[in-house]
C-alpha cells in the first residue's frame, strides 16, 4: 500500500498566535510534498481527532505527522492505530522554552525557523518509516518455561508457572528436590502474628509440584548448554549422562545460594579449631535431626552462642549483608530455648536487622530469654567444659567471656550464578558444548553467564525493575539474584514466573519486553555491507547478537530490546529498524535549514535520549526553569547507544556548528535503561576527534553531557552554555556546501 | 566477667517486674529521660543495669546505689519503646537488693526508706514530719545535722508559715491503728511466704 | 491463553503508586486487562514525592517515566484517577467493584497550558509539599505529574472564582459543576496497593514536632531537597529560612515503638543515610548526626551504608534520644539522650532535626479493603486471600525494590485467579 502522509498542525495552546501556521503548512505541502495538510485550533479535542479519523478513512491517509505538543502527552487521544506516526513538538520544546519578547522580530523569526525545522524533520521521519512487521521465526515459538534449580525458589517458580496454565520443566542437578530448605527444621514466621516458628513448607510444596500435571520434574539433570533466544531456546539437558534437547520459551534460574566457605573465616571465630564451632546450616541440620548436641562429645548443647555477620559486611569476606541471617539466627535461638528449659542462647550481633513485622519475632525471642550482645567474638578456646568465647561487649563497654557448648556462625549467602563481566573489553566468544560450573552455558557471543555488576549477582535495574537481567527471557529468582530469606524467595519466584510468562507471550506477539515493551520493530541487517568488525556483537547490552564463523552478526530478534545500540555501533550503517535507522536520523538532520555564516545564527544539533533527557526538556518549559537558545535543534534518540558517529560527521558536513549529546548517567550507578547505551556512546565519541580532525574542525564542537530526568533547572545553563562556547568559535566552514 | 544467666533468672523470678528486663533492646531512651542522670546521681543508667543483670553481674547490680536514686517521675516508663515498666523494675531491684542484704545501709535513700521513714510511720500510722526531718538531718552526726538544719531553715520557716509543716510530733495513733498493725503483719507474712521464709 | 479474555477477567488494581503501577503494567504486558484506580489526581504515589532513591541516588521520576510510557503504549490498561473503590462483593474470579469517580472539575480536554493557574487568585496549602508552601487552587501537583491534567478541590470548585476561570480556559476544560459518578465493574481479582502514609510525627510528643519549629520529618525534608520543592532545594530551618548546617536525623521516630508503630518501617535508616548525602552534597561544610538503635541497611544496601560511613562529616550515635528541647534564644532544637556505646549523656543543639518517621499502612486507616472477608494483620497490613492480593507497602513495610518484587508476584497471582475463573 502506498504511503499517504497527513500532516496536522494544531494551532491551540498559543501555537497559532505565536507561529505563522500558514508558513508551517507550506513547508509541509510545498517543500515536503505532504498530500494532506490541515490545521485545527484544538487538534486533541473531539473535533480535531474526528477530522484526522475522517482522513484516515476517506482520504486514505495512512501515516501521520501530528504537530502540536510533546509526544509524552495526549497519548490516548492520538492512539489512532497508525504505526507510522510522529509527534512534532511545537509547544513544549519550542514555544515554551523560547524567550520571545513582544515585538522582538528577530526572536520571533528564530522561533518560526525552529518550528519550521521541526515540521521538516517530522515529515522526513515519517517518510523514512515503515510499518514494523512482528518477528516470526521459521520454527514455532515455545511457551514452556524452564526452571533451573529444585530448591524452594525453583519449586515455587515452577508451581506458579503451572498454576497459570503454562508448562514448566523443573531441572534439578541433584538426586532430590528441596535444596537448602530441605535441611531446615522449621522456618521463621512469614505471616501474622509473626512470632511463631512455622513448619517447613517444603513437604506440602513438593506434594503440590509432584501432583501438578503441568510440571515435568527432571532430577539428576544439568543444563549442558543453551542455544537460541526467548521463545526459541534449545536447551540441552543432560540427565544421568544422556543428553536431550528441549525447546523452551523462557528460563528461570533458581539455583539458590551457597553458604560462604567457613574455612575462609577469620581464625578468631574458631571454625576448625573445635568441632563445636559450626555454621548455621550445620546447626539447622542438627536441629532437624532433633540432636542439638556438642559435636565433640555428644552431650546436650544447652548453652549456644550465635555469632552474626560471620564473614559478612566485611570487605575481606562478603562485603554485603545477607539480609536473612539475623532472622534465622533468632529462629535457631528459639530451637535452643525450646529444647531445654534452662538453656542459654546468646546472640552476638553488630546490628539486629529484623525489618518490618520481624520486629515482633525479635521481641518474641527476647521474651523467651535470648540474650543479645552487641560485640564481636574475638577469641574462641575449647576446654573440658566447652568453648570459651571472648567478646567485647560494646554496651557493657568491657571484654566479657562466655562458656558455651556450641558456637554457631551465621555465615552469609553467595550466589550460585556464573556470571560474565559486562565491562570486559573483549567478551568471551568461545563456546563449548559443556562447561561445568556454568548454570546455563549460554551459547552467546558475549559469554556463557549472565552479566554481573557486583558480587556475581546478575546485573539489573535493581530498584525499579529488579527482574530484568541483561539476557532477555532469562530471569533469576531467589538468593541467586540477591540475598534473601524464604518468604522473600517465594514472592520472588512468583515475580520471576510472571516475567517468564510475559516474555513468551510477548514473543508470540512479536513484541519487545521492557523497556520498549510492545515495540514490534527489530533490527534488520544488510549482510553484503558487513565488514565483520564485530562491534554490534560486542556492544549489544543484552548479548542479542551472535556471530558466525566468519564474524558476521547473527541476530536473535527475540533477545532484542530494540535500543538500537547495534545500529549506533555499526560503522557501515547496515543495521536498521523499520521505524528507526541511521538514514532516518541522518536525513532529518540534513533536512533542517542551516543559515549562512553571516546570518550569525549558529545551529546546534542536540541528540537527546528519549527516556530521560526528552522528559527533562519537556519539563524546562513547564517549570519555567529558563529559556533555551533558539539555535538548538533537538532530535530524540531511542537511547544514546543508538547514536551513530555518521550523524556527527553528517552534522558537521551539513554546517551545524556544534553537536550536544544528552544521555543518561553511566557507571556503577548507571541510569541508562539499556544499561550500556550512554556508556557506549561516550566511548564512541572519544573517537570522534578523528572525524573532526579530518574535517579540520575543533573537537570541542561535539560534547556529551549526562542528563538526569529532573535536571530541567540546570538544562538551560547546560545548553546555553554550550551554545555560547560554540558561538565563540568561528562558524562551521562547511555551511552552504 | 563471664556471662551467666543465673542472676538474670533470679531477677526475672524474684524481683518485682524483673522479668521485663529481658525485653530491653538497649536503646537508651530511659537513660536520656531520667532527670537524675543529668545530675550525675547515678553511674549506670537503667538500661545499663538491665544489661548487667543479663550479663550476670550480681554483686555490681545489687550493691549499686543507682536504683536508689529513682524519683518515680515515670518519664522512662512513658517513653520506653518496649513497654518496660522501668520505674517499677528499678524499685523492684532496689528492694531485692535490700532483701538480699546487698544494699549499702549507709546509702541515703536506702537508709531513709528502710529505717527512718519506716520506723516513723509504723510507730503511729502517720508520718511525724518534724521527727522524720530531724532524724534525716542528724543521721550522719550532730555536726552534719545542725549544718543541714541551718541550710534548710528558710524553707522550714516558710512551710511553717504556710501551715505545710507541723512543728509538733503527731500524738496518739491513727484511727484503727490495730487494723493497720494487722495489715502490716499480714503483709510480712505474705512477703516471707513468697521469699520462702515462712 | 492470554488472548480472547472476557470482560469479567479484568484485574482491578487499587492504588497507583509504584506498586500499583508495576502490577498494572506487568499484568497488562502478559495480555490481561487491567483497571488501575487511584484516589488522588495523579499517579506516582509516595515515590513521586521523593527527590532521590537510595542507594543509586537517582530520581524516582526516571523509573516512573518508563512505567508511564509502558502504560501509554498499552491499551489494555484503563486508568482512573480521583476514584475510590467503595465496595467489592462477590468471590474470587467474579467480583463486582463499585467505584466512585470523584470530580476533577477539569475535563480530558485540558492541555496543561497553565492559563487557568495564572489567572487563579486563590492559593491553598500545597498538600504535595505537606503544606510547606502555597499553590494555586487550580493546579497539577508537579511538572512531571501524570496525567498532567489540572484539577481543583471541591470547595474551591464551588466558589465564584472557579466559575470565572471557566472563561479563562482556551479549550473549555474547566467544569466546576462536574459531579461524582458511580460505576460498577466486573473484575476477577483485586490487587490492593494503597501504600503508606508517614506516621503522624505530632504523636511522638517527646520529639516536639509541631511544637518546635526546627523539628521536621523525613518526608518534609525530602520535599525540601527537591529543586522544584517548597524551598527550591534549599535545606533550611523552618523558623527563619536560614540554611541548616548542622542537622540531626533521629531514627525510629515512631517505629519499633510500643507507643506508636511496634514494627520496623525498614526504609528509614537508608532514607536518613540518603538524606545525609543531600546535606553533604549541598554544603561540604555541613555536619550530619544520625541517632539510631540499629542500622538496618539490609543485604546489598550495606554498600550504601559503607559509602555514607566513609564520609567524615557524618557522625553516628547509637542512641534513641529521649527528647528534644528548644533553645528559646536560637530556636535550635536540643537533642537529649544517652550515647549507649559510651554511656555519656548528651544535650546537643542542632540547626534542624529530621525525624525518621515510619510507614503507616493506609489500609489501616483511610484505605481499608471494602470487602466483607478482607483480612489484616494486627498493624493493619492486608493479608492476601481469595482473589485479593496485597502488594508493596500494603503487605509489609517495603522499599521500592521490594514493592516491585511483591507487585510483580501479585500480578501473577491476580492472573491465576483470572485464568481459573475462565476455567
Amino acid at each position: 500500500m502506498e504511503k499517504k502522509i497527513g500532516c496536522y498542525i494544531c494551532t491551540g495552546c498559543g501555537i497559532g498566535d505565536a507561529l505563522d501556521v500558514k508558513a508551517l503548512g507550506n513547508i509541509a505541502t510545498k517543500e515536503q510534498k505532504i498530500p494532506v495538510v490541515k490545521n485545527h485550533e484544538f487538534l486533541c479535542g473531539t473535533e480535531g481527532i474526528a477530522m484526522i479519523r475522517k482522513d484516515l478513512t476517506d482520504e486514505g491517509v495512512n501515516a501521520l505527522v501530528i504537530a502540536g505538543c510533546s509526544h509524552r502527552v495526549k497519548n490516548e487521544e492520538f492512539r489512532l492505530g497508525i504505526a507510522q506516526m510522529d509527534r512534532v513538538d511545537l509547544r513544549d520544546k519550542c514555544l515554551w522554552v523560547l524567550d520571545v519578547p513582544e515585538g522582538d522580530d528577530t526572536a520571533e523569526e528564530d522561533r518560526q525557523m525552529m518550528a519550521e525545522d521541526y515540521i521538516r524533520i517530522g515529515c522526513v521521519k515519517v517518510k523514512k518509516m515503515n510499518d514494523p512487521n512482528p518477528y516470526e521465526a521459521s520454527t514455532p515459538f515455545s511457551k514452556v518455561v524452564l526452571v533451573v534449580g529444585g530448591g524452594i525458589a525453583g519449586l515455587t517458580a515452577a508451581l506458579e508457572v503451572a498454576r497459570t496454565g503454562y508448562q514448566a520443566i523443573l531441572v534439578e542437578k541433584g538426586e532430590t528436590l528441596g535444596g537448602q530448605v530441605a535441611k531446615m527444621h522449621k522456618v521463621s514466621p512469614a505471616r501474622a502474628p509473626y512470632n511463631k516458628l512455622e513448619e517447613n513448607p517444603l513437604p506440602m510444596l513438593l506434594a503440590e509440584v509432584k501432583g501438578n500435571k503441568n510440571i515435568r520434574i527432571m532430577n539428576n539433570t544439568v543444563v549442558q548448554k543453551t542455544v537460541g533466544a526467548p521463545g526459541l531456546f534449545d536447551v540441552t539437558l543432560n540427565h544421568n549422562g544422556t543428553a536431550a534437547v528441549e525447546r523452551v520459551g523462557s528460563i528461570i534460574v533458581a539455583t539458590g545460594f551457597q553458604a560462604y566457605d567457613p574455612g575462609k573465616l577469620d581464625k578468631k571465630l574458631g571454625y576448625g579449631s573445635s568441632p563445636d564451632v559450626i555454621t548455621s546450616m550445620e546447626f539447622e541440620e542438627m536441629a532437624k535431626a532433633g540432636k542439638i548436641v556438642r559435636k565433640s562429645d555428644g552431650k546436650p548443647a544447652k548453652r549456644v552462642a550465635f555469632s552474626l555477620c560471620a564473614g559478612q559486611r566485611d570487605t575481606s569476606h562478603l562485603e554485603y549483608c545477607s539480609g536473612a541471617c539475623c532472622v534465622y539466627s533468632l529462629k535457631q535461638a528459639l530451637y535452643v530455648i525450646e529444647n531445654h528449659p534452662d538453656a542459654s542462647a546468646y546472640l552476638i550481633y553488630q546490628e539486629v536487622r529484623t525489618p518490618g513485622q520481624m520486629e515482633d519475632f525479635y521481641r518474641k525471642v527476647q521474651n523467651e530469654g535470648g540474650i543479645f550482645i552487641k560485640g564481636d567474638v574475638n577469641k574462641v578456646t575449647s576446654g573440658s567444659s566447652g568453648l570459651t568465647l571472648e567478646v567485647n561487649d560494646k554496651l557493657l563497654r568491657q571484654g566479657v567471656t562466655m562458656e558455651v557448648d556450641l558456637l554457631v556462625l551465621a555465615t552469609g549467602m553467595e550466589t550460585t550464578m556464573d556470571t560474565t563481566d559486562p565491562n570486559s573489553a573483549s567478551p568471551v566468544g568461545k563456546q563449548v558444548d559443556e562447561l561445568p560450573g556454568s548454570i546455563l552455558n549460554l551459547q552467546y557471543r558475549q559469554g556463557p553467564g549472565l552479566p554481573s555488576l557486583k558480587n556475581n549477582f546478575p546485573d539489573s535495574h535493581f530498584i525499579c525493575f529488579p527482574y530484568e537481567t541483561r539476557r532477555t527471557g532469562i530471569y533469576v529468582a531467589g538468593p541467586a539474584r540477591r540475598p534473601m530469606g524464604i518468604a522473600a524467595t517465594c514472592t520472588d519466584a512468583a515475580g520471576a514466573a510472571l516475567k517468564a510468562i510475559q516474555v513468551v507471550e510477548s514473543v508470540a506477539r512479536g513484541a519487545a519486553v521492557h523497556p520498549r515493551a510492545g515495540d514490534l520493530s527489530f533490527p534488520s541487517f544488510r549482510e553484503e555491507g558487513c565488514t565483520q568488525c564485530k562491534r554490534c556483537t560486542e556492544e549489544c547490552p543484552f548479548g542479542a547478537i551472535n556471530e558466525d564463523e566468519k564474524g558476521n552478526p547473527l541476530f536473535n530478534p527475540t533477545r532484542c530490546r530494540r535500543c538500537g545500540t547495534c545500529m549506533g555501533a555499526c560503522p557501515q550503517k547496515i543495521i536498521s529498524f523499520a521505524n528507526y535507522s541511521v538514514d532516518m536520523i541522518g536525513s532529518m538532520l540534513k533536512e533542517m535549514e542551516i543559515p549562512e555564516a553571516d546570518d550569525e545564527k549558529p545551529r546546534i544539533l542536540v541528540f537527546a535520549c528519549e527516556n530521560d533527557a526528552i522528559p527533562a526538556l519537556d519539563m524546562v518549559g513547564r517549570s519555567h526553569a529558563g529559556a533555551l537558545s533558539p539555535y538548538i535543534r533537538i532530535i530524540p534518540l531511542r537511547c544514546m547507544g543508538s547514536m551513530s558517529l555518521v550523524w556527527i560527521a553528517d552534522a558537521m558536513a551539513s554546517g551545524y556548528d556544534g553537536v550536544l549529546l544528552m544521555g543518561c548517567r553511566h557507571g556503577t550507578d548507571y541510569q541508562c535503561h539499556n544499561v550500556r547505551g550512554s556508556a557506549l556512546a561516550e566511548i564512541r565519541l572519544s573517537k570522534v576527534s578523528e572525524t573532526l580532525d579530518r574535517l579540520q574542525l575543533e573537537s570541542s564542537r561535539v560534547k556529551m553531557v549526562e542528563v538526569n530526568i529532573m535536571d530541567a533547572e540546570t538544562l538551560p545553563q547546560v545548553i546555553n552554555g554550550f551554545v555560547a562556547e560554540i558561538s565563540a568559535l568561528d562558524p562551521n566552514p562547511y555551511k552552504g556546501f | 566477667m563471664t556471662y551467666d544467666l543465673t542472676f538474670a533468672k533470679e531477677v526475672y523470678e524474684n524481683s518485682e517486674e524483673g522479668h521485663w528486663i529481658k525485653m530491653c533492646m538497649q536503646c537508651g531512651v530511659c537513660a536520656g529521660s531520667c532527670p537524675m542522670g543529668f545530675l550525675g546521681a547515678w553511674t549506670h543508667s537503667p538500661r545499663q543495669l538491665f544489661q548487667m543483670v543479663r550479663a550476670g553481674l550480681r554483686d555490681e547490680v545489687l550493691s549499686s546505689t543507682d536504683m536508689w536514686m529513682c524519683t518515680s517521675c515515670y518519664n522512662c516508663i512513658v517513653r520506653c519503646p518496649r513497654n518496660l515498666p522501668i520505674t517499677h523494675i528499678i524499685h523492684g531491684l532496689a528492694r531485692y537488693a535490700s532483701v538480699q542484704g546487698k544494699a549499702d545501709p549507709k546509702q541515703s535513700t536506702h537508709h531513709f526508706a528502710k529505717d527512718i521513714f519506716w520506723e516513723n510511720i509504723v510507730a503511729t500510722g502517720r508520718v511525724g514530719e518534724a521527727a522524720l526531718t530531724m532524724k534525716l538531718y542528724f543521721k550522719d552526726g550532730i555536726g552534719e545535722g545542725i549544718k543541714q538544719g541551718l541550710e534548710m531553715k528558710d524553707s522550714a520557716l516558710g512551710m511553717l508559715k504556710a501551715k505545710r509543716l507541723k512543728p509538733l510530733p503527731f500524738r496518739g495513733k491513727i484511727k484503727g491503728y490495730p487494723g493497720f498493725k494487722a495489715m502490716l503483719k499480714k503483709a510480712f507474712e505474705l512477703e516471707n511466704q513468697k521469699e520462702g521464709k515462712a | 491463553m492470554a488472548d480472547g479474555q472476557a470482560a469479567g477477567q479484568t484485574i482491578l488494581v487499587v492504588g497507583g503508586g509504584i506498586s500499583g503501577l508495576t502490577t498494572a503494567v506487568e499484568a497488562a504486558e502478559v495480555g490481561y486487562n487491567v483497571l488501575l484506580v487511584e484516589k488522588s489526581p495523579h499517579f506516582g504515589g509516595r515515590v513521586a514525592q521523593h527527590t532521590k532513591y537510595f542507594p543509586k541516588l537517582c530520581s524516582p521520576t526516571c523509573g516512573l517515566e518508563i512505567n508511564y510510557q509502558r502504560i501509554k503504549n498499552n491499551p489494555r490498561i484503563r486508568l482512573m484517577t480521583l476514584a475510590e473503590v467503595e465496595e467489592i462483593t462477590g468471590s474470587a474470579g467474579a467480583y463486582t467493584a463499585r467505584i466512585r469517580q470523584n470530580p476533577r472539575f477539569v475535563n480530558q480536554k485540558c492541555t496543561a497550558c497553565g492559563d487557568c493557574a495564572k489567572a487563579c487568585q486563590t492559593e491553598v496549602d500545597n498538600p504535595y509539599n505537606f503544606g510547606m508552601n502555597k499553590i494555586k487552587a487550580i493546579r497539577h501537583d508537579h511538572f512531571m505529574a501524570y496525567p498532567s491534567h489540572y484539577y481543583m478541590d471541591a470547595d474551591f470548585a464551588a466558589s465564584a472564582e472557579a466559575k470565572k476561570l471557566v472563561e479563562v480556559c482556551p479549550v473549555g476544560a474547566i467544569e466546576p459543576d462536574m459531579k461524582a459518578t458511580v460505576t460498577e465493574e466486573k473484575v476477577s481479582s483485586v490487587v490492593w496497593a494503597t501504600g503508606w502514609k508517614p506516621y503522624d510525627a505530632e504523636k511522638v510528643l517527646p520529639y516536639g514536632f509541631g511544637r518546635i519549629a526546627n523539628v521536621t520529618t523525613n518526608m518534609r525534608f525530602e520535599r525540601m531537597a527537591d529543586k522544584f520543592g517548597p524551598t527550591g532545594g534549599k535545606l533550611v530551618r523552618p523558623s527563619d529560612g536560614q540554611e541548616a548546617k548542622n542537622i540531626a536525623f533521629i531514627q525510629c521516630a515512631g517505629s519499633r515503638d510500643h507507643n506508636y508503630l511496634p514494627f520496623c518501617s525498614r526504609i528509614c535508616c537508608l532514607a536518613s543515610m540518603k538524606q545525609a548525602t543531600y546535606v553533604r552534597e549541598k554544603n561540604p561544610d555541613a555536619k550530619v548526626t544520625i541517632y539510631y538503635i540499629d542500622l538496618r541497611a539490609m543485604d546489598r544496601y550495606e554498600g550504601f551504608q559503607k559509602m555514607v560511613e566513609a564520609d567524615s562529616g557524618v557522625q553516628w550515635i547509637k542512641s534513641k534520644p529521649a527528647r528534644i528541647d528548644e533553645d528559646p534564644k536560637t530556636g535550635n532544637p536540643v537533642v537529649v539522650g544517652e550515647n549507649t556505646l559510651t554511656g555519656v549523656r548528651y544535650e546537643e543543639p542542632y540547626d534542624l532535626v529530621v525525624l525518621a518517621t515510619g510507614m503507616e499502612p493506609n489500609s489501616a486507616t483511610s484505605a481499608k479493603v471494602p470487602m466483607a472477608d478482607a483480612r489484616y494483620d494486627e498493624y493493619g497490613f492486608v493479608v492476601s486471600g481469595g482473589g485479593l492480593f496485597s502488594s508493596g507497602c500494603s503487605s509489609q513495610p517495603n522499599d521500592v525494590s521490594g514493592s516491585v518484587q511483591s507487585s510483580t508476584a501479585s500480578a501473577l497471582r491476580a492472573i491465576q485467579t483470572a485464568v481459573n475463573a475462565k476455567g
